[in-house]
């Protein structure tokens, strides 16, 4: 199963308690994390970071291995359904394919995805495709065992900042810097629809400039919507000072159904990460422009926010783990931090670079 | 009566001649120019000036001074250019094929990280005090005179605050005509009802007015009104130039942008006369997601420049007009946590080639992780120097002003000497 979608079966809804939210493990890294992915195996956490390498920890033992393979830093990560390959996405446009199972991996296989930066990368249900992104203003398509590319579609006039796979396999989503969101049909390989998402760009008048994107795409598992998050109500975005936003979309129609936002107006920043949670709520992880971050947990049916969690440091990165009961957030102080949705335990200590223990998977 | 002003005009233009190390262009300076063999050579060898203003503090990290694979070096590569050796950001890919073209000076250290207080270096070359900007200075020594454009022109989309435009001591008739885009100044055309003939009428009996006002006053006061209304004057009959005049040719090169048509601009107001055009970018002071807006600005900036640089170049006014790429600073080599850099005066970069400089060198550097200068440190004054000596003027000598004599550049420090032919 594609780690976008959660399998609802697995929650334990008598443990969940988003409102006890507290952190149980952490992961050091010596420089700022870019983006982060657990497999859906939940063996690891892998990251990105301001430099070439990608930090793979071993979510039991905290093991960690440096993966050397890039030359930028990478933006985007994704696994195979089993967890033993990894693909990550640079901004100097090459897509690398790891085997996770090697104690020192090398790419398997290196892809020249994208003139400029790939932005993002995921892997098809079927894990046989992956779907990349990037500032050559293509969305591509290609299949993981040799390779090659299967579809290439162009219509996006600006860089493309984030793609995924509806859940049946059959469609592609992919949003660009202006909000401009397409649908692409990947049996006619065509493109299918048009889609405004413009309420998530803005043009910052005082320096001429365009700021938006999607910075995280996810779909909900049984495909009736997706969400995407970013930023909106751009003020003066060279300083920082926009909303961050996460935007859910219907599947059938294309329009927009929610828009989740700040509660109080207070936090300015960027929306770096989005998950439906299989309990009907949706999990945003956010970056303050204070370097500050934010854990917001809405309902779709509510107004505001049913709890939000601050984080020690801005968030760059969001992803649920298997069990459903636990988050894991990239952070801008080097670190990668699990966050378990329940009361605490006494096992749930927490000391640097080490994983307190976890029997609930 | 008169005040007495010291000295008389005469002695004045003899004192600018010495400033002017062109032969011709000294000639033009005391009015002799008077055949038509002598104006061709004057055209053919007027020096002047294009600065591309990247507003906000360009990072130079992301420029001129690419540091890939370091702990501040940001995500972008570097890439090779035209002259073997010398690497700038993938982000310049046209600069990149014209880097023979241009030269690098990576070893600036101003010491200041405030906009307003860097820009008025770079411009100044002087830290504090009512100096000319190097605009003004060009306007007064490189502009010829029959010129009906004024000598500096600023194109840009929003203004800066520069008392006097930029002109101080050198008068209103240097200081900077400020462009909102490529919109003429306002009022350019006569009121309606006014023909030729009415307008020659009402321009005879302001010169009269004009006369009798001077005569009770000092020149300095009077040239500033003359300067304004020649230079409007001049303007009304080159109107047609903000007019649209741009060929679909020339903006499917340039693009049709607001960055394009600026340049598209500049190269007509430098084809026309102007001894300074300074063409503004915004949009670099990143202290939020440094890399996206460098990859759209840079993105923008680096095509419309290069249009311009060739045709300089194939119309044969390189060789005499100096490019210079400046911002009022660099950005930091640390990045913040919101993909930010912020201000950084302590170790940047500018471009800069054409008239007097030698082409695909690179001064100076930085160290590995570009936080210091490494070697041949140099501040805004001696850029300055460089300037002014770049297109023949000797900027050790002084400003002879009434009562006063002032030196052009920072008398406490030079000109980078080894970036001159």
């Amino acid at each position: 199963m594609n780690a976008d979608i959660a399998d609802k079966n697995t929650i334990d809804r008598n443990l969940l308690d988003v409102t006890q939210s507290h952190q149980v493990a952490e992961f050091k890294h010596e420089i700022a994390l870019t983006t982060l992915r657990v497999d859906p195996t939940d063996r690891f956490v892998a990251a990105g970071a301001e430099d070439p390498d990608v930090q793979l920890w071993e979510l039991a033992s905290s093991e960690r291995r440096t993966l050397k393979g890039h030359k930028s830093w990478v933006r985007s990560i994704d696994f195979s359904a089993d967890g033993n390959r990894m693909f990550t996405a640079c901004w100097g446009g090459i897509v690398n394919v790891w085997d996770t199972s090697q104690s020192e991996p090398k790419p398997l296989r290196t892809i020249h995805a994208h003139k400029g930066a790939a932005r993002f990368v995921r892997v098809s249900p079927d894990g046989q495709q992956l779907a990349t992104c990037g500032n050559d203003l293509r969305v591509k398509v290609w299949n993981i065992g040799d390779g090659k590319i299967v579809h290439e579609f162009s219509g996006h006039e600006r860089h493309v900042y984030g793609v995924s796979f509806h859940p049946d396999g059959t469609h592609l989503v992919s949003q660009d810097l202006m909000g401009g969101i397409n649908v692409w049909d990947l049996q006619s390989g065509k493109h299918k629809q048009s889609i405004d998402g413009s309420v998530m760009t803005g043009y910052d008048k005082k320096f001429a400039a365009d700021m938006g994107g999607s910075r995280d795409l996810q779909f909900k598992a049984d495909g009736s919507q997706w969400a995407s998050a970013g930023i909106t109500k751009v003020t003066n975005s060279f300083a920082g000072v926009q909303d961050p936003i996460v935007v859910l979309f219907d599947w059938t129609t294309g329009k927009e159904i929610k828009q989740i936002k700040s509660d109080d107006n207070n936090v300015k920043g960027i929306a770096w990460g989005v998950r439906f949670h299989p309990d009907n709520f949706v999990i945003t992880a956010v970056a303050d422009r204070s370097g500050k971050g934010e854990l917001w947990f809405y309902r779709p049916e509510e107004e505001k926010a049913f709890h939000t969690m601050k984080l020690p440091s801005a968030a760059r990165g969001l992803d649920l783990l298997s069990d459903n009961l636990r988050v894991a957030v990239a952070h801008a102080d080097g670190h990668a931090r699990i966050y378990r949705m329940t009361a605490k335990r006494p096992a749930d200590t927490t000391t640097p670079a080490k994983a307190a223990p976890e029997t609930a998977k | 009566m008169r005040r007495n002003q010291g000295c008389n005009p005469l002695e004045h233009e003899m004192a600018r001649r010495r400033f002017l190390t062109s032969t011709v262009a000294g000639a033009a300076g005391i009015g002799l120019v008077d055949t038509h063999a002598q104006a061709d050579q004057l055209k053919h060898q007027q020096k002047r000036i294009l600065q591309v203003f990247l507003q906000g503090g360009v990072s130079q990290l992301e420029s001129w001074d690419p540091k890939p694979g370091t702990v501040h070096g940001g995500p972008f590569q570097a890439i090779p250019t035209s002259v073997p050796g010398i690497h700038i950001s993938e982000l310049l890919p046209n600069i990149a094929q014209r880097m023979h073209l241009l030269s690098i000076v990576r070893s600036i250290n101003i010491k200041i990280n405030d906009h307003e207080q860097g820009r008025q270096f770079m411009e100044k070359g002087r830290r504090v005090g009512q100096f000319p900007y190097v605009g003004a200075v060009a306007s007064k020594y490189l502009a010829t005179p029959n010129s009906n454009l004024p000598g500096y022109v600023h194109v840009s989309s929003r203004g800066l605050s520069d008392v006097a435009g930029g002109a101080a001591f050198l008068g209103a008739k240097h200081g900077q005509l400020k462009l909102e885009g490529i919109k003429p100044p306002g009022n350019l055309s006569a009121p309606a009802g006014i023909d030729a003939v009415a307008d020659a009428s009402r321009d005879k009996l302001r010169l009269q007015f004009n006369q009798r006002f001077a005569d009770r006053r000092s020149k300095a006061m009077t040239e500033a009104y003359d300067a304004s209304y020649d230079q409007a004057a001049g303007l009304m009959e080159r109107r047609a130039m903000f007019e649209g005049t741009a060929s679909k040719k020339d903006l499917e090169r340039y693009g049709t942008h607001d960055f394009g048509r600026y340049c598209l601009l500049a190269r007509t107001l430098l084809e026309n006369g102007a001894a300074c055009v300074k063409v503004t970018h915004h949009g670099y002071d990143s202290h939020a997601e440094n890399f996206n807006f460098h990859l759209e600005q840079l993105g923008e900036f680096d095509r419309p420049f290069c249009m311009l640089l060739d045709d300089l170049e194939t119309r044969g006014m390189l060789e005499s007009t100096l490019v210079v790429i400046y911002s009022e600073f660099g950005r930091t080599p640390k990045v913040n946590v919101r993909y930010g850099r912020d201000h950084w005066g302590t170790a940047w970069s500018i471009a800069l080639g054409g008239c007097g400089i030698q082409p695909g060198a690179v001064i100076g550097s930085t160290n590995e992780t570009g936080t210091e200068v490494a070697d041949r440190e140099v501040d805004a004054s001696h850029l300055f120097h460089t300037y002014l000596q770049a297109v023949g003027l000797d900027s050790t000598a002084e400003h002879d002003l009434p009562g006063r004599s002032i030196p052009i550049g920072d008398p406490a420090t030079e000109s980078i000497q080894e970036l001159l032919v």
